[in-house]
């Protein structure tokens, strides 16, 4: 018998169905896999079972009973627990205090907090979590974050485990490790739910799957007796065509970009410190785990943040201490991982927002005023070089779809053929379609000539489109490689901070 | 579709609580309600005279709205148009009463440009430090309006006091630096084109010029803009300069047209209300001009409400508050409701 059923579920948000009559079934001492594309539902569809938004039809069942969640407290009543893809973590308590948050001992008022300690600790041990109750969250690294919000649901003596992409931001090793404790916990008879967009994670760990697609549930089946092919195919409603990345002969050129022990400020006050140098018509890969300095280096690169020591040269010219205008007129584009907050003014339409630009740059310009009908006829020039979809050229960007809104990022950062363009996980976020997209815009620039310094913590998008791959960790590199036959399991051990000379090759 | 009936029908709510509100409030201070209704809007369409009193009225109001909605449109707090104002008026007298024996050709265009300088200098001060150094211009622009005030008051008993008369106020403008009077014998001056050609000017500045996107885009998401090489401090400063500039422009204005001296209390709050008249009128140039004649016609209606029925003008400042109040809860809720549908 199922723990838990979900039947006919329905929900909209101002007339757009996130989810349509889907239906889940998970049974006792399972790890379920709901996968899907981004924008599939996956997310609301948990939101609904934890309490956090209403349905508007259909069931859900739990042991048996009918039951109805006004919020996440009833849901937690009812032993179901969630890890959201952001954590909801107060950095400046304790682990013990994060995970006994809105409880009451029973002592009351009078709180028991070595009892409390001690708890924690066995619990963390019994399930290998090694996390330690009096550590303040604010330095804990991202997987230590992780494990104390899965703690924080054991602590509640959740039965039903939801999380959401908790893969994310992990290693492959960490992400291993994730999985063995998910099999203990299914072996104490809990279920777990995980939400994912990766195949290859469902096939390896997960007992069964159902595919959301454009929020309907396509289907539920065993992972054994499936292939990555099949899955994918019931994901996206068609097959994915890889994305071909011819190889290039590089002529030895001087760089385009040289970075010599540029120094840059972390968050934290720590210092971070790289070498690299990238050529022309070069697809430079950085893999690391989220919150190694990716984020810190590329805004120092782009003059966002002061720089620390060394030099930035890029075409023989030291920028080091350039504004980011300047870099931006130098020829260097920049795609960053949040578009909403740094690329985009989300309440402007598509052809102003074509005009974010330093004012040199811009073709719309004249002297001091906007030529709008210049502004107007280059968006629409790149609206349909792009195939952007929206409801004319003044719509606020706030009512374009994710992966639309990257495709105007991506088309104004290409204008005037940039030398080099710093990409920082730009298909974030992005569907399967949007994804190719933009690895195919990417893969276009680089035979242009262009040099791109790609980041991301997806392993997979680095291994497919770069042709070196440094490894960043702490705020430096650890090595880098050519991107032919390459061991992964040697990245993840780069990534984890661990150089090992035997283990290569 | 269903979007835009909401919003009128949420707009007809809004004026009928702010009614609701005023109604009640006039019972409550035991005036009948038909003659103070019937006062009040005699006081505004009874005669033309009471007609040019709302668009004399409305001229310092339009050009200190003007000034909040540049900085508003930039993300600039300017809660300080009132000391702007103020300096803008003390440039005037000031630069008047060194250079009498100017022509009016020379006069005119002499102290709108101090005039202008002297409230764009006022709020540049909290601009530059809020661009430098994130300091909030908030509290910084009230501060500085009980600094001009106050400046204010010292001047008229000093430096610029008339010595001919024992109270604090400085000596008649020489004519050459009054406004034309347009249609005498009402008090219509010269200050209600130039605030007309004020909002044109705005306009093209904030939605034809590069300058002017700039400002919108540093007001809508500065980090992107940031990130995007545009100079956000320098939009930043610009915006709070000319925003400054405008309500400075109302102390010109006031003075050159109306009272031809300096005296302490020129404004009864100009530079608070014109807050108000830029939030009703959306921030929009045009908006602020149906704003500023609107809120104008509720003060002066009120005025002749106090006269006629005994209904104390306070209550058009309570109107006001809670016509804004309404307007920002239902403007809250709709944002709330645009969030939750991304």
């Amino acid at each position: 018998m199922p723990v838990l059923e979900m039947k006919d579920i329905c929900k909209s948000f101002f007339g757009t169905y996130a989810n349509r009559d889907v239906c889940l079934e998970v049974r006792e001492g399972e790890i379920h896999a709901l996968l899907g594309e981004n924008g599939a539902g996956k997310t609301t569809l948990m939101n609904i079972l934890y309490g956090m938004y209403q349905k508007d039809a259909g069931s859900i069942t739990i042991d048996g009973h009918e039951i109805v969640f006004k919020s996440p407290k009833d849901a937690i009543a009812r032993q179901i627990g969630m890890v959201h893809q952001h954590f909801t973590l107060v950095p400046t308590l304790t682990v013990q205090q994060n995970i006994t948050l809105g409880l009451r001992d029973s002592g009351y008022p009078f709180s028991r907090e070595r009892a409390r300690c001690e708890h924690i600790d066995r619990l963390s041990d019994s399930y290998g979590l090694k996390t330690h109750s009096r550590a303040l969250v604010k330095n804990l690294s991202v997987g230590e974050m992780q494990r104390v919000e899965i703690l924080k649901l054991l602590y509640r003596k959740a039965k039903i485990l939801i999380l959401d992409e908790p893969t994310a931001v992990l290693t492959p090793q960490e992400s291993d490790h994730l999985f063995a404790m998910f099999k203990q916990l299914k072996a104490e008879g809990c279920s777990i739910i995980v939400i994912t967009h990766h195949i290859q994670e469902v096939l390896d760990h997960c007992d069964r799957v159902t595919v959301l697609r454009d929020g309907c549930s396509i289907s539920t089946v065993e992972t054994k007796g499936i292939d990555a092919k099949q899955l994918s195919t019931m994901m996206i409603g068609r097959e994915l065509v890889p994305v071909a990345r011819e190889r290039q002969n590089h002529h030895m050129d001087a760089p385009v970009l040289e970075l010599v022990d540029f120094g840059f400020k972390r968050n934290g006050g720590k210092v971070g410190s790289v070498n690299l140098s990238l050529r022309q018509s070069e697809i430079l890969g950085i893999a690391g785990v989220d919150g190694n300095g990716q984020k810190e280096l590329l805004e120092t690169l782009m003059g966002l943040r002061d720089h620390e020591k060394g030099k930035m040269v890029c075409c023989q010219q030291d920028i080091s201490n350039a504004s980011t205008a300047e870099r931006r007129l130098v020829g260097i584009g920049y795609i960053s991982d949040d578009r909403h907050r740094d690329s985009l003014v989300l309440d402007m339409g598509i052809a102003e927002n074509l005009m974010l630009r330093p004012a040199r740059s811009t073709a719309a310009t004249q002297g001091h005023m906007v030529n709008k009908q210049c502004m107007l006829e280059q968006a629409t020039r790149i609206v349909k070089e792009f195939s952007i979809k929206s409801h004319g050229l003044q719509e606020p960007m706030r009512f374009l779809s994710g992966g639309n809104q990257q495709k105007l990022v991506l088309a104004r950062e290409f204008i005037g053929s940039p030398k080099i363009i710093i990409a920082f996980q730009p298909t974030r976020g992005l569907d399967i379609g949007a994804t190719e997209f933009v690895h195919n815009q990417l893969l276009a620039m680089r035979s242009a000539g262009c040099a791109t310094l790609l980041v991301s913590t997806n392993l997979e998008e680095i291994l497919l489109l770069s042709d070196r791959i440094a490894v960043i960790h702490e705020g430096s590199i650890m090595d880098t490689i050519e991107n032919k036959a390459v061991d992964i399991t040697r990245i993840g051990l780069l990534m984890a901070g661990v150089r090992t000379e035997g283990a290569a090759r | 579709m269903k979007r835009r009936d909401d919003e009128w029908v949420s707009l007809l709510i809004v004026i009928g609580a702010t009614l609701l509100v005023a109604f009640g409030l006039i019972a409550l201070v035991g005036s009948n309600l038909m003659v103070a209704v019937s006062s009040f809007l005699r006081g505004i369409f009874g005669s033309s005279y009471a007609m040019s009193e709302v668009l004399v009225r409305a001229t310092p109001l339009m050009l200190a709205a003007l000034g909040v909605s540049i900085g508003f449109k930039t993300g600039f707090t300017n809660l300080g148009a009132e000391g702007q104002l103020y300096m803008g008026a003390i440039a005037i007298t000031a630069t008047a009463l060194v250079f009498p024996g100017l022509p009016p050709i020379v006069m005119i265009p002499l102290v709108i440009l101090v005039g202008f300088a002297a409230g764009g200098a006022w709020a540049l001060v909290p601009g530059f430090l809020k661009a430098r150094f994130s300091i909030s211009e908030v509290i910084m622009t009230i501060m500085l309006n009980y600094v001009a005030i106050n400046l204010v008051g010292i001047l008229v008993r000093t430096g610029l006091k008339d010595p001919a008369y024992p109270y604090p106020m400085s000596p008649i403008l020489p004519e050459s630096a009054n406004f034309m009077q347009l249609l005498p014998p009402t008090r219509i001056h010269a200050g209600l084109v130039m605030a007309l050609l004020m909002v044109i000017a705005v306009h093209l500045l904030v939605f034809r010029s590069r300058l002017g996107f700039e400002m919108r885009a540093v007001g809508l998401n500065g980090r992107a803009c940031h990130c995007s090489g545009i100079q956000v401090n320098r939009a930043t400063i610009l915006s709070a300069i000319a925003g400054g500039g405008l309500a400075g422009l109302a102390g010109v204005s006031e003075i050159a047209g109306l009272h031809h001296r300096l005296i302490e209390g020129i404004s009864p709050g100009f530079g608070y209300v014109a807050i108000i008249v830029a939030l009703l009128g959306k921030n929009h140039p045009f908006g602020i001009v149906f704003a500023s004649i609107g809120i104008a016609a509720l003060q002066i209606g009120s005025m002749a409400m106090q006269r006629t029925a005994g209904v104390p003008t306070s209550i058009a400042s309570i109107v006001m508050g809670a016509l804004i109040l309404f307007l920002v809860i239902r403007d809250s809720r709709q944002s709330i409701a645009i969030l939750e549908g991304v």
